[in-house]
């Protein structure tokens, strides 16, 4: 017989809980800090090509360009670690309820939100 | 209320589709989403889906309703319909036989791999094994799976792996096995779960705790697996 079964799996149509929420964007920010390491690795290089490269540099990193670039690498930062933490403290049989599971999830987007206001606030003002 | 089901008829039709009802809910009560489907199927007997008791013991009607698995049968209309609309999906991830009817065998398959029964290889006593009442307590949160799949069909370490990674169902019942004082064959059991996939797959996303309707915790199990590799020193 032709195997002819379809398999439901619409990712749209899935209702992901908060929990599952918080761990697909650890997910995401993951991958793009990854991403992101490039960027910071050819700043890095940018700068040690001399006086006037650094120089010149230092003066870039001020546009607005870079600045909201920096500010969103750090933002992600924030999140991937705040969110790895909660995962560290889990493997420690610290928040594995289904209440501390969303509890713990409400923080974690509460946390790394005041982290990415704060890296704003230190940055532009 | 509307009512929007997955429909797929494998004699009929080539692709899923999803095929809507209009339903009149009774003023005076709630209803459950089962009886929905039963008195729809009362006007269109093609619907196919499973179900036996109607009471959330044999867990024969788990489905995705309005977007998060749960039994058809414990779920009240009120609490899953949003925007006066009811939509169902057969359990994600495994593969539709008709309608709502997904074929389980590899969930069996899992199940299976984990060896749900005690095993003792000390000499049978003349009536029953004895365990304190401490060590029952053990058990507790464990043994009162169903196997309805709600949580391993909402995991996603198991929609990317579902050969590998055993899925919170099985590795609950595992621990069940681990935590029975009862079983020496716990080297054994840790042995043939010390890889990268069949336990450590699971990446806490609890996803499995908010879709138990018998509210267990297959996170926790899957943690205190994970604690016994370790110190086992595996």
């Amino acid at each position: 017989m032709k195997d002819l079964r379809p398999v439901f799996l619409d990712l749209f149509a899935i209702r992901l809980p908060l929990p599952g929420i918080v761990s697909i964007l650890h997910r995401i920010s993951g991958v793009l800090l990854f991403i992101a390491s490039l960027y910071l690795l050819y700043l890095l290089a940018t700068s040690f090509g001399g006086e006037t490269d650094f120089e010149k540099l230092r003066v870039d990193l001020e546009s607005p360009l870079h600045s909201v670039l920096l500010w969103s690498v750090l933002s992600l930062l924030a999140y991937h670690v705040v969110a790895g933490v909660r995962h560290i403290l889990m493997d420690l049989h610290i928040g594995e309820s289904l209440r501390a599971g969303r509890v713990g999830s409400a923080l974690v987007l509460v946390f790394s939100l005041a982290l990415s206001v704060l890296c704003g606030v230190w940055m532009w003002l | 209320m509307q009512v929007s089901i997955y429909r797929f008829i494998p004699d009929s039709d080539s692709e899923p589709r999803m095929q809507d009802y209009e339903y009149d809910l009774p003023d005076d009560r709630d209803l459950m989403v089962l009886e929905v489907l039963e008195n729809l199927k009362a006007q269109d007997p093609s619907i196919g889906y499973r179900r036996s008791c109607r009471e959330g013991v044999c867990g024969s009607d788990g489905m995705n309703i309005n977007g998060q698995n749960g039994l058809a049968c414990k779920t009240p209309v009120s609490e899953a319909v949003s925007r006066d609309r009811l939509v169902l999906r057969p359990l994600p991830g495994l593969p539709v036989i008709r309608d709502l009817i997904v074929d389980m065998s590899q969930f069996y398959r899992q199940y299976e791999r984990v060896e749900p029964f005690l095993t003792n290889d000390n000499p049978r006593p003349a009536q029953e094994r004895l365990q304190s009442q401490e060590d029952r307590e053990k058990l507790d949160g464990l043994y009162e799976c169903i196997l309805c799949a709600c949580c391993t069909t909402s995991c996603p370490s198991f929609w990317w792996n579902p050969d590998k990674f055993l899925g919170p169902a099985a590795l609950l019942q595992s621990y069940r096995f681990l935590a029975d004082s009862r079983d020496t064959a716990t080297e054994e059991r840790l042995s043939k779960l010390d890889d990268p996939f069949s336990v450590f797959r699971c990446r806490g996303v609890m996803n499995c705790v908010n879709a138990c309707p018998k509210d267990l915790n297959p996170t926790r199990a899957i943690n205190e697996i994970r604690t016994l590799l370790i110190k086992n020193g595996t």
